[in-house]
């Protein structure tokens, strides 16, 4: 890909971008969130039309306009959220657009049989017959690899494969990537984890704010010169949080105490006791048993693969979805099934995980949008009337404070770039004193610069003595950041460890099920 | 970047933004209705000259404008409170309907009470019937989630059949070849404010609701839960506004408004209730809160615009045989334009 | 045959009459909600329908031009939602609405400017009906089924066909996926825009075909308001009748029967006030749709535009 270019309204997402991709080989395109990775592969997919650049093939100049020119030049690509049909089945969902003979049964158990093939020759084992919908993420991503192999592809793009994987099954997909490599494919891997990009990648790309930076071997590339890459000038990667090591966010202190359930010194803001919710008709149980607490000054982590109850729970905390049974104390009075509202007037702040659809009015103005929540609260509020001085006021502030860039606190919402509706949101959880914070995937989708500032914020905040309950599917943010993780695996807490016991394996182990006190070596 | 954009030039430049493609929406629909009249045979100059000055050449005219504008602005503000919650009232001709049958029963029921009480108690009556009729479809929407689109038109026909049943069976006037009822006491009319051409003070009534509206809507915190509601509801949810409420609130506020209309109809203008007083009233009332946007500040200059077009409607067919509807179409033409304004500004 | 069996094919032959304009609409609405386009100008296209099925058949003698005249029309209000919503993005209730608007006027405007006002309204003979040669000879239900006009027939016909269609094709399986995640079935190449053109300009067509029939069956004129909410009706139907084409089929039984019903009382004369039977379809309708929001699923992106480029939601 040569000079490729791209804007989305006045946003510059791709600037004269080059890529090259070599035969039998995995490239690792590597960048934080809005450098323009994605972007970049969509073009190559054919779902966004580039402004400018041309698109080689084997030396050829090829045009593709949509997924299906993509798909003819056997290019396959699968998204970071799932392109699937729920209420299809496995093969449905692969073979659809496909050229099917027009048999009057819509007989598909030739297709079943090849997808069984497949997957087993590429170590993927999934269903044919099963329903999307009921499937687990780590199944479905298996899915989205056999819709793309199915199709022939020689080349084949995986946006952010892991985000949703165990570290155990991180691996499971790269050794599936290395077999496919070696069936004459090329793999572009899409990440912004250095970790990640120098395990399994033989080439390495760097893209930074919708610029090319430069495109290295493995074995010359040293996570030094890659964060450089990653970063630019700009950041300082001393005091990131971001690149730092685990360990020296904060000392650990030896203690030679086993298996001892972690009591806080501190006053213990927020208790969950024996919480269970039901899915919305009221039947399954989605949380079982849930029990755990939270302190002043201390980060409470919640570890877990995407879908098992993080939002449920969240939800029900947070007074949007009802507990069916047990407690929620904030400092010691029970909120269980209490409103919303009154929940935000005792200083509840809430960071929700798709913060576009769950904190976001596209059609309000930004100043609407950073009293959401508090807009019935003083100062904005006085007697039931808004006091659009005090709002606006408040608003200007918070867009300094937080560089939001917008011509002014006026402007619909929904003209903001992305980054910049992330700053609003965050903006409005910092705006205002709060006891507790619950944040679920606070970062997801944030460049580096603005994921640095999330994990300051949260640290100074939790100094200050708030207690956090940090929810995140990224295991690396927990280890970071908290002082203890909880891994939840369908609904229920399998086990909390203390920071002086955090071991990557051990929670992937918790992830997929295992209870601590059931691994007897 | 952050700019500090000088505060009058974006007055000005709202301005433009906000008028202009009004203006310009109104030509395009003018132009291309031209298209369809001069094919039809009449002579285009003449027939705008109609529709746009006849409100305004004699005082009759002026005051018919005024008497239909009374309607028009309650049924778009029936329309434009739910709408700002994200919900379509497409029921206020059934509740105009009841509201004006709730109006009518007090009326007579009670017709030997004098002006001020016989008045108040219609006019109230009047929202109540309109709120209940709203309320119908509200709860279904609030206890079953069905569609709102749907329930508030099925419940548009049960009305006309309704106003058929108490203007032939129950208060028949006799003496009416049309379904018509014996008229309401006089201490329920409203009083005039002008008494040639005849004009009823529910002008003014309706006006103070439109500024009550737009204080509402725009200055209170009930409001912006209404508008953030409209929004993203899942958003407002999660932040603490309970919006399956906001719904139910909204669709029975549109419903009272209507209601009033209706009560207005049969205190102001019948003195009766009258099979069909609902004219097309709601369709326009629509027309009008999409034209401005669902804005509660544009609608009522909106309202007074469509009011002047529908006038001019009628003198249309009566002086110049071009039936009425060129003007509805006139009317959808100028919306469709004003929607695709917003599309080319968005380029 | 006693006088119940009389009773029993003489109501059973009206309601397939009387089912025709709900199977048309409601299968049209549901075409294009596959897709995710959602029309509601329904009423209006029906009324047009109406307005120009009459005076096609009554200006050119015959009821074919009537229908084509009335399909045609159907065609181009469907373009033209397409194009609004799926060209250009525009909301589909907004759209749906103003197309209402315009449809209401266009077919009052129409009818006035071509017969003016009249005493007498000019009628247009009513659709003949064609047995089924063998068929129609059958006991009961050869007069029920076989013994009617050419729209009964394929209102039925179409239905099995568009069953077929959704679940034994493969073009239905690409149908169904835009309407339930558009960007899935683009990402694998299935064309999105030119499958909401394609349901959307059918659905018209179905539409117009259905309110042009009013007038050929059940007034041999055109009147204001004729459809009588059967539009709005349609989409309630197909709703409940959960966007399947042999559910809506079975729902338009049940529409027709009342609407049949409603008739038949009113003249039959029950002791009951006749305006409280007019409201039956309507309150059917209601009474339905609280029934069915318990299990029906519509189509997940249904009322929704896809912008294959749009990043955050608007």
């Amino acid at each position: 890909m040569k000079g490729v270019k791209k804007s989305f309204g006045t946003v510059v997402a791709l600037d004269d971008v080059n890529f090259e991709l070599n035969s039998k080989e995995i490239n690792g395109l590597l960048g934080g969130n809005g450098a323009g990775k994605t972007t970049l592969m969509n073009i190559l997919y054919g779902l966004y039309k580039p402004d400018a650049g041309e698109i080689y093939l084997h030396g050829e100049r090829v045009e593709i306009q949509s997924p299906k020119d993509a798909i003819k030049h056997r290019i396959g690509m699968v998204h970071q959220h799932f392109l699937q049909i729920e209420s299809y089945t496995v093969t449905e969902n692969i073979v659809l657009g496909t050229p099917l003979k027009n048999r009057p049964t819509l007989n598909l158990a030739e297709q079943e049989e090849k997808i069984t093939d497949l997957s087993e020759k590429f170590g993927l084992a999934v269903n044919p017959r099963a329903l999307i919908g009921e499937l687990p993420i780590g199944i479905r991503q298996k899915v989205e690899i056999l819709k793309a192999i199915y199709r022939g592809v020689k080349i084949l793009i995986l946006d952010e494969p892991t985000t949703n994987l165990t570290p155990q099954e991180v691996d499971f997909l790269f050794n599936s990537l290395r077999a496919m490599v070696e069936e004459g494919m090329s793999v572009v891997f899409i990440t912004h984890k250095l970790r990640e990009a120098l395990s399994v990648c033989d080439r390495i790309s760097v893209l930074r704010d919708g610029r090319y930076v430069f495109s290295i071997h493995r074995d010359e590339a040293t996570e030094e010169a890659l964060v450089r890459g990653m970063v630019g000038e700009r950041l300082d990667i001393d005091k990131s949080l971001l690149f730092s090591k685990p360990e020296s966010i904060r000392e650990i202190e030896p203690t030679s105490v086993e298996f001892v359930e972690p009591v806080c010194k501190e006053r213990v803001v927020l208790n969950v006791e024996g919480l269970h919710v039901r899915d919305e008709a009221g039947g399954i149980p989605i949380i079982r048993d849930c029990s755990f607490h939270v302190c002043e000054k201390e980060i409470f982590g919640i570890a877990g693969v995407a879908g098992n109850g993080q939002q449920e729970l969240v939800e029900s905390l947070i007074g949007i979805r009802p507990v069916a049974q047990g407690r929620v104390l904030i400092n010691d009075t029970n909120v269980a099934d209490v409103e919303t509202r009154k929940l935000l007037e005792k200083g509840v702040t809430y960071i929700p995980e798709d913060r576009l659809n769950d904190g976001f009015l596209p059609t309000a103005n930004v100043a609407q949008n950073l009293i959401l929540g508090y807009h019935n609260q003083a100062p904005y509020s006085k007697r039931g009337f808004l006091d659009w001085k005090a709002i606006f006021r408040a608003a200007e502030k918070l867009i300094r404070e937080y560089t939001i860039m917008t011509p002014s606190a006026q402007e619909v919402a929904a003209n903001l770039s992305g980054g910049n509706i992330q700053r609003v949101m965050l903006a409005r959880a910092f705006s205002r004193p709060s006891r507790l914070l619950i944040a679920h995937n606070p970062t997801r989708g944030l460049d580096i610069q603005s994921t640095d500032f999330v994990y300051t914020k949260l640290l100074e905040r939790k100094d200050e003595g708030m207690a956090i309950l940090l929810i995140s599917e990224d295991l690396d943010e927990l280890l970071r950041l908290c002082d203890r993780i909880a891994t939840i695996y369908r609904g229920e807490i399998v086990g909390v460890l203390e920071r002086s016991k955090f071991d990557r394996y051990e929670i992937g182990r918790m992830m997929s099920g295992v209870k601590t006190h059931e691994r007897t070596n | 970047m952050n700019e500090r954009t000088n505060t009058r030039g974006l007055k000005v430049t709202n301005l433009v933004n906000n008028f202009g493609p009004y203006l310009l929406a109104i030509v395009a629909s003018f132009l291309a209705s031209g298209i369809f009249i001069a094919l039809m045979g009449f002579n285009v100059p003449k027939a705008y000259a109609t529709i746009l000055f006849t409100s305004f050449r004699t005082p009759n005219g002026f005051v018919q404008t005024l008497l239909k504008f009374v309607p028009l602005l309650l049924q778009a503000l029936a329309f434009t409170i739910p709408l700002a919650a994200g919900k379509f009232n497409i029921g206020g001709e059934g509740q105009l309907i009841v509201g004006a049958i709730g109006a009518t029963a007090v009326g007579i029921l009670f017709s030997d009470l004098p002006l001020p009480l016989l008045l108040l108690l219609v006019l109230i009556s009047g929202i109540l019937f309109g709120c209940l009729w709203a309320a119908i479809p509200a709860w279904l929407l609030y206890q079953f989630n069905i569609n709102e689109i749907l329930t508030t038109v099925m419940m548009n026909f049960v009305s006309f059949s309704l106003i058929d049943y108490v203007a032939t069976e129950i208060w028949r006037d006799p003496m009416a070849g049309h379904p018509t009822t014996i008229p309401i006491g006089t201490g329920g009319e409203l009083p005039l404010i002008v008494s040639r051409p005849p004009l009823h003070s529910g002008i003014i009534l309706v006006i103070a609701i439109a500024i009550a509206v737009y204080i509402y809507t725009n200055r209170t915190s009930a409001g912006y839960e209404l508008v953030a509601t409209g929004s993203n509801p899942r958003a407002s949810q999660v932040y603490g506004i309970n919006v399956r409420r906001m719904f139910l609130l909204s669709l029975i506020l549109g419903g009272a408004l209507a209601g009033l209309s209706g009560a207005i109809e049969v205190a102001g203008v019948q003195h009766r209730l009258i099979e069909g007083l609902q004219s097309n009233y709601l369709l326009l009332g629509i027309i009008i809160g999409l034209i401005a946007k669902g804005n509660n500040l544009t609608v009522p200059f909106v309202a007074f615009f469509i009011a002047v077009l529908e006038v001019g409607a009628s003198a249309l067919q009566r002086t110049m045989m071009i039936p009425g509807e060129m003007v509805f179409i006139v009317e959808a033409l100028i919306l469709l334009f004003v929607l695709l304004s917003d599309v080319v500004r968005r380029r | 045959m006693g006088e119940f069996e009389l009773q029993f094919v003489n109501f059973s032959s009206l309601v397939m009459l009387a089912l025709v304009p709900y199977v048309l609409a409601s299968q049209g609405t549901m075409l294009g909600g596959r897709t995710g386009l959602f029309n509601v100008a329904q009423e209006g296209i029906m009324l047009v329908g109406a307005s120009l099925g009459f005076l096609g058949a009554y200006l050119y003698g015959n009821l074919v031009y009537g229908l084509l005249l009335a399909t045609l029309v159907g065609a181009l209000f469907g373009l033209a939602l397409a194009y609004f919503t799926t060209s250009l993005k525009m909301n589909q209730f907004v759209i749906g609405l103003a197309l209402f608007f315009f449809c209401l006027g266009l077919s009052t405007l129409a009818y006035k400017f071509v017969i003016g006002v009249t005493l007498q309204p000019p009628l247009i003979p009513t659709l003949p009906k064609v047995p089924i040669l063998g068929l129609s000879q059958i006991p009961i239900l050869g007069e029920i089924l076989f013994n009617q006009n050419l729209i009964v027939y394929f209102a039925i016909l179409l239905s099995i066909f568009l069953y077929y269609l959704l679940y034994k094709t493969s073009i239905g399986l690409e149908l169904k996926a835009v309407g339930e995640n558009p960007k899935a079935a683009d990402s694998l190449g299935v064309n999105v825009s030119r499958m909401r053109y394609i349901t959307a300009i059918v659905g018209g067509m179905l539409m117009g075909l259905a309110g042009a029939y009013l007038p050929m069956v059940y007034t041999g004129t055109f009147t204001e308001g004729m459809v009588q909410g059967r539009g709005w009706i349609a989409i309630a139907l197909t709703f409940f009748g959960g966007w399947s084409p042999h559910l809506i089929l079975l729902g338009s039984l049940f529409f027709a029967g009342i609407d049949v019903l409603a008739l038949r009382a009113q003249v039959g004369g029950l002791g009951i006030p006749y305006q409280f039977l007019l409201t039956l379809p309507y309150l059917g309708t209601i009474l339905v749709m609280i029934f069915a929001s318990k299990w029906v699923r519509a189509p997940a992106f249904l009322g929704q535009n896809y912008d294959r480029e749009r990043r955050t939601l608007t």
